[in-house]
C-alpha cells in the first residue's frame, strides 16, 4: 500500500501541470467529451482518493504533509518545538476561524430614507443582523425594500467564496507553523 | 506550581566536559544522535534535555549524571 500510495501521489503531482494546461486551452479542444476530459476525470478521482488516504492513513499523512509543511523532527528538542509551533498554529487558526465565523454571520447596513419616511424625525438608520445557514443558498436582499432608501454602507457576510476561505486557512496554518518554528529555533 | 516553591534552574557542565575531551559540538551531536543546535541550546541553558538524553550524555562521557547536570535554587 505504501508504494501504491507514493505512485498515486506522483501521478497526481505529475498531472497537475497537465490539468492546468487543459484548463487553459479547454475551449479550443472541447475536452469535456474528449480524451482530455477522461484524463481530467481520472485526475479528479485520484485527488479525492489521495485526500481520503491522507485523512485515514497516519503513515502516509506523516510522510506527505510533513514534507509539504517543512516539519522536521531530527531530535527531541525539535520534536518539542514542533509541538509548541503546532499548538500556536492550531490556536491561531481557531482564532481566525472564530473571526471568519463572526464576519460570515454578521450583517450591517447603514442607510438613509427620504424625509417623508422619517421615523421620529430621523432619516439615518443602522440595521444590524445575524444570519446563519447550514447549507449554501442564494443571498436574498432584505424583503422590506418597499421604502425608497439610499444605502450608505451594506455588509452582508464575507464576500469571498468558501474555496478562498479554505485556501486562506491552508496557507495560514503552514505559514503560522513555519513562522513560529523559525522563531523558536533562534 | 505554588508561589512559595523556589524556582529551580538546571545547570550543566557539558561545555567543560566537551572542552576537556576536545570535542566539537558537531562531533558530540553526531555521537549522541542530536543536532548541533540542540547541543548549543543545552550548553547555553536554553534547553533542558530529557532524562533519556541526559543519561545518554552521561554514558557518553562515562560519568555520573550528577557530574554533568545539577540543580541551582533561585532564592528570589
Amino acid at each position: 500500500m505504501k508504494s501504491l500510495d507514493m505512485l498515486l501521489l506522483k501521478l497526481f503531482l505529475g498531472g497537475l501541470p497537465l490539468v492546468a494546461v487543459l484548463a487553459l486551452v479547454h475551449e479550443h479542444i472541447g475536452f469535456i467529451h474528449g480524451y482530455a476530459g477522461f484524463i481530467f476525470a481520472l485526475w479528479m478521482t485520484l485527488s479525492i482518493f489521495i485526500s481520503l488516504r491522507l485523512i485515514f492513513s497516519g503513515q502516509f499523512r506523516e510522510r506527505v504533509i510533513s514534507r509539504i509543511t517543512f516539519i522536521r523532527e531530527r531530535d527531541e528538542r525539535e520534536a518539542l518545538l514542533t509541538g509548541k509551533a503546532t499548538k500556536t498554529a492550531f490556536l491561531t487558526s481557531l482564532a481566525v476561524l472564530l473571526l471568519l465565523f463572526c464576519l460570515s454571520c454578521f450583517q450591517v447596513s447603514l442607510y438613509r430614507v427620504p424625509p417623508e419616511n422619517a421615523i421620529d424625525g430621523k432619516t439615518g438608520f443602522v440595521s444590524l443582523g445575524v444570519d446563519f445557514d447550514l447549507l449554501e443558498k442564494e443571498k436574498h436582499g432584505r424583503t422590506d425594500d418597499t421604502i425608497a432608501k439610499e444605502d450608505i454602507f451594506t455588509y452582508q457576510g464575507l464576500p469571498v467564496t468558501s474555496s478562498a476561505v479554505i485556501l486562506l486557512l491552508l496557507v495560514w496554518q503552514v505559514a503560522c507553523y513555519n513562522y513560529t518554528m523559525r522563531r523558536l529555533l533562534k | 506550581m505554588s508561589k512559595s516553591e523556589p524556582q529551580l534552574t538546571i545547570i550543566n557542565r557539558l561545555h567543560v566536559l566537551r572542552a576537556e575531551r576536545r570535542l566539537t559540538q558537531e562531533q558530540l551531536a553526531k555521537d549522541i544522535g542530536v543536532t548541533r543546535a540542540t547541543i548549543i541550546a543545552i550548553e547555553g541553558g536554553g534547553y533542558n534535555p530529557s532524562l533519556e538524553l541526559a543519561f545518554r550524555i552521561a554514558r557518553y562521557f562515562n560519568t555520573d549524571i550528577n557530574q554533568i547536570f545539577s540543580i541551582e535554587e533561585d532564592k528570589k
